[in-house]
Formats: C-alpha cells, sequence, structure tokens
C-alpha cells in the first residue's frame, strides 16, 4: 500500500503519459474500483441464461457427509431398532450398482481390484411390497369393515401407488441416503428404496412394529383424504342399487328436493334418494343429473362408512394396543 | 405491505407428523466456523462447551462442526422435507447459540410465512356443511314431493 501511495505520488510528478506506462508495468495491485467485475459478472450471468443452471449434485457428494452417521441417525429418527447391515443393504439399489460398475471399468482398472462387493435391495423390496400390501389390506378391512373388496383395493393402491410413497419417502429423507444412478433420485427408485426399507425393518423388528410403522406413515397419508378420489366409480347409482338389492333394501327414488336460480348461470338443485319414502341422502349439483349423481355418493359414503364426520381413524401410540390393529396383523 | 398482499399458508405439518408418532425434522445440522476469526468467538465457546452434549441430546440430528477460514461464521441446518436454512452466528455467544440450536431443531422445515388461522381441521363440520337451505322445512320450499308420491 505504501508502495502505491509513493507511486501514485509520482505519477502525479510525471502526467498523464506516465501514468499509463507506469500502470502496465508497474501497477498491478492497486486498490482501486475493479472495472473488468462489471464485465466478468455479465459474461457469467450471459453464461447461465444460455445453459441453464447447473445440475443438481446428491447430498452425499457435498461437504459435510458421513455415511454411517447418516444411516443410524436415520434409524433412530423414525424410533425404530433397524439393523444396520441391512438398512445399509435397502439403500443400494440395483440402478447404483450398474452404473458404479460401468464408471469403474471406464477407468480402465482390471476388474478384479475393482470389484464391488455390495448386495442390492430387489429381495428387501420384493419382500417388503408383499408385507405393505397384506398389512394394509388387512388394515382396511379392520378400519372399513363395511367397504367392499375393489374399494379396499383401490384404497391400498392409492396409499402404495409410486407418488404417495415417493411423497412419504422424500419427506423421511429417504431421498439423500438412496444410492441412485440419477440425481434427483426418481419416483419409482424412491418408491423401491422405501419398500426395503420397510422389508429391511421387517427383517430386523419383526412383523408387529413394521405394521405400526407402516400405520404411522402409509395410513396417516389417508387422513383427509375423500373416497372417491381414490376410487374411481364411474356410475355411483348402479353400484348403489347393487349394494341396496345385497342388503334387501328396496331401490333408491331420485327426487328433486330444492332448487334455486334455475334460469341463472349458477343454478342449485338438490335431490334427494328416497328409499321406502325414508331420505337415504341428498346431495347438491348444477344440473339435476349432476345432483342425483352426488346424491348416489353421499349415500355410498354413508353405506360404507367412510362419510366425513367418521370417527377419526385410531393412530394411538404403540403402548395403548388397538384390538383392530393386533387382529389385522395376526390374519 | 399490508397483511393481505404477505404470503400466507394455512397451519400444517409434514407428513402429518405427531399422528402416530412424533419425527424430529431436522436432519443435520453443519457448524461453519473460523480457527482464528474474531466473530467466531462465540461459536467456538459453544464448541467447547455445549456442541457435545447437544449431539448426546439429539441423536436424531447429525451434527458436523467444520473449521474452515471464514469471516462470517453460521449454522446450516437441513431439514427432513429438503429445506436448508442458515442462521448467521457472527458476535453470538454461547448460550444464545444453544437457544440458536434449540429453535432451529424444534422447526418443521416448512417456510416461515403469516399463517392465516392459528388451528387446522380436516373434518371442519361434524353435522354437514352450512348451505341456504340448511335447517329449512320443506314445506316452505317451492318443490316439494308431489301428493301421489307420499302416499
Amino acid at each position: 500500500m505504501a508502495s502505491g501511495y509513493l507511486l501514485n505520488r509520482g505519477v502525479l510528478a510525471l502526467g498523464i503519459h506516465g501514468q499509463r506506462v507506469c500502470r502496465n508495468v508497474l501497477l498491478t495491485q492497486v486498490r482501486e474500483k475493479k472495472r473488468w467485475m462489471k464485465a466478468y459478472k455479465l459474461l457469467m450471468a450471459k453464461k447461465l441464461k444460455l445453459e441453464g443452471p447447473p445440475p443438481p449434485t446428491p447430498r452425499s457428494q457435498k461437504l459435510n457427509w458421513n455415511y454411517h452417521a447418516e444411516v443410524q441417525a436415520f434409524s433412530i429418527r423414525l424410533h425404530e431398532n433397524f439393523s444396520l447391515e441391512l438398512l445399509k443393504t435397502a439403500f443400494i439399489n440395483p440402478c447404483y450398482l450398474h452404473a458404479e460398475q460401468e464408471k469403474r471399468q471406464s477407468l480402465g482398472v482390471d476388474s478384479e481390484t475393482t470389484a464391488l462387493n455390495l448386495k442390492d435391495n430387489t429381495q428387501l423390496s420384493q419382500k417388503g411390497e408383499d408385507f405393505t400390501q397384506s398389512f394394509l389390506t388387512d388394515w382396511c378391512r379392520a378400519s372399513f369393515p363395511s367397504l367392499p373388496s375393489e374399494g379396499v383395493d383401490s384404497v391400498v393402491g392409492h396409499l402404495t401407488s409410486c407418488a404417495v410413497i415417493a411423497h412419504v419417502a422424500r419427506n423421511l429423507g429417504t431421498d439423500d441416503l438412496t444410492m441412485s444412478a440419477e440425481c434427483p433420485v426418481p419416483e419409482s427408485v424412491l418408491h423401491s428404496t422405501f419398500m426395503a426399507v420397510i422389508g429391511a425393518l421387517q427383517e430386523s423388528s419383526g412383523a408387529e412394529r413394521t405394521g405400526f410403522f407402516l400405520r404411522d406413515f402409509l395410513a396417516s397419508q389417508l387422513i383427509g383424504k375423500d373416497l372417491f378420489d381414490m376410487w374411481t366409480v364411474v356410475n355411483p347409482m348402479g353400484l348403489l342399487v347393487e349394494e341396496l338389492t345385497k342388503r334387501n333394501i328396496p331401490l333408491p327414488e331420485p327426487r328433486l328436493i330444492r332448487s334455486a336460480g334455475a334460469s341463472t348461470v349458477l343454478p342449485l338443485y338438490f335431490v334427494g334418494l328416497y328409499s321406502d319414502k325414508k331420505l337415504l341422502a341428498q346431495g347438491p349439483g348444477e344440473t339435476v343429473f349432476a345432483a342425483e349423481e352426488e346424491a348416489a355418493r353421499v349415500a355410498l359414503r354413508k353405506l360404507y362408512g367412510y362419510t366425513e364426520n367418521r370417527r377419526p381413524l385410531d393412530f394411538s401410540p404403540q403402548q395403548h394396543q388397538n384390538p383392530l390393529i393386533q387382529s389385522a396383523i395376526s390374519n | 405491505m399490508t397483511a393481505r398482499g404477505t404470503p400466507s399458508r394455512f397451519l400444517k405439518s409434514v407428513l402429518q407428523n405427531g399422528v402416530g408418532r412424533y419425527v424430529c425434522q431436522l436432519k443435520r445440522i453443519s457448524i461453519i466456523f473460523s480457527k482464528k476469526g474474531q466473530g467466531s468467538l462465540g461459536i467456538r465457546d459453544f464448541i467447547e462447551e455445549g456442541v457435545v452434549d447437544y449431539a448426546k441430546k439429539n441423536p436424531t440430528t447429525v451434527v458436523y462442526v467444520s473449521p474452515q477460514p471464514c469471516r462470517i461464521p453460521k449454522i446450516v441446518a437441513e431439514y427432513m422435507n429438503g429445506t436448508v436454512r442458515e442462521e448467521i452466528v457472527t458476535n453470538k455467544t454461547s448460550p444464545q447459540i444453544s437457544e440458536l440450536l434449540a429453535k432451529m431443531t424444534n422447526q418443521s422445515g416448512l417456510d416461515i410465512i403469516r399463517i392465516r388461522k392459528p388451528f387446522h381441521t380436516d373434518s371442519p363440520s361434524i353435522q354437514g356443511q352450512w348451505h341456504p337451505f340448511t335447517n329449512r322445512p320443506p314445506s316452505i320450499d317451492p318443490i316439494r314431493p308431489k301428493k301421489e308420491d307420499s302416499q
């Protein structure tokens, strides 16, 4: 800095011509406004605009990552006793093994020194999937006793669908630990990984604890869900007629109960379904047919015990065990 | 800006947390500080006194301590839903930092914005939603079941 000061003094004495010479030869470290910065920043911004943001890197390739500690914390976080070996196996996907082997082969070292001694999670995943399917089916049957088997299947299908499982797995922090070939882990890989985690839990802590795990993390996704969001029924009236004939109840008669604004752009009709002169259900709609369909859906919900104001599902902690779930497990 | 213009959300939790069991939402914490810096004095104190206790008390959180030449010491918290939150701890004392860590441990990782209502329910009404025809006797209505049907 002192030299800069002295040189500046010298520059003042030499005049403008001398200043230019001095700048080029000697003054490389003068503190001044960095005039190259603007051009550089603009270039970088242009580059970012042309190339787009850089691809995301997996968390395991960033700083501060200890895989063992992470896996251990994962198992404690879920309040489960995983065997860590099994849990680590559950996170290794076949696609990762494939990609890793290809990468090692491309390095040109002989295959014996670079052999991968890892087992993939295919078996665990299969096991977890079977258990999830059977447990959730039993749980649904126990929680909604009057729901027919198609309804149970569609509820279980919704709970075990790729999107729901991937959402649960993402929010449980599984995607950081998952070893996958692609970086934002695809939904199918997350699905199989989560199933493998369930399989690992079943092997290390038994079926009962796995049942509670599934109840707490998967079945709780049913909260606030409507039955017909999960179960597509094209003709609810036909289904209602079928159900009523099964139960020996006289067939429903649709009647227009109320209407308002019939000649406006926002008409409203209320259709009630009467069976044996008793009101089964009523539903609103913009047209009479829509209202009738809605009324049939309301009646079906009442029949199946899946109304909005039903008793909440039992998610009480493990100490006060629910007889329904115990029976579901023993089934 | 007025309250209506600010971003807002409804009260919710990640994955219905607490319905079956409570899961601490803080995944990992990295404490980034300088070994010599003036502003890192408090966090160095905290690392000597409190960080081991914190890690023992919270086995669900992975704690990384990384000394590196930096002017601004900070705590980077990563939550289960993928949120990464940085807190700058320049010139903070050790008790202040442990208070901050306790706060971060209890947070859920959802964005901190105005919450529209301090309560939430998934089944808003036991009796069914109100509409203009609720509790209206059917006899007043213009449309009623025909006489021959009701017999």
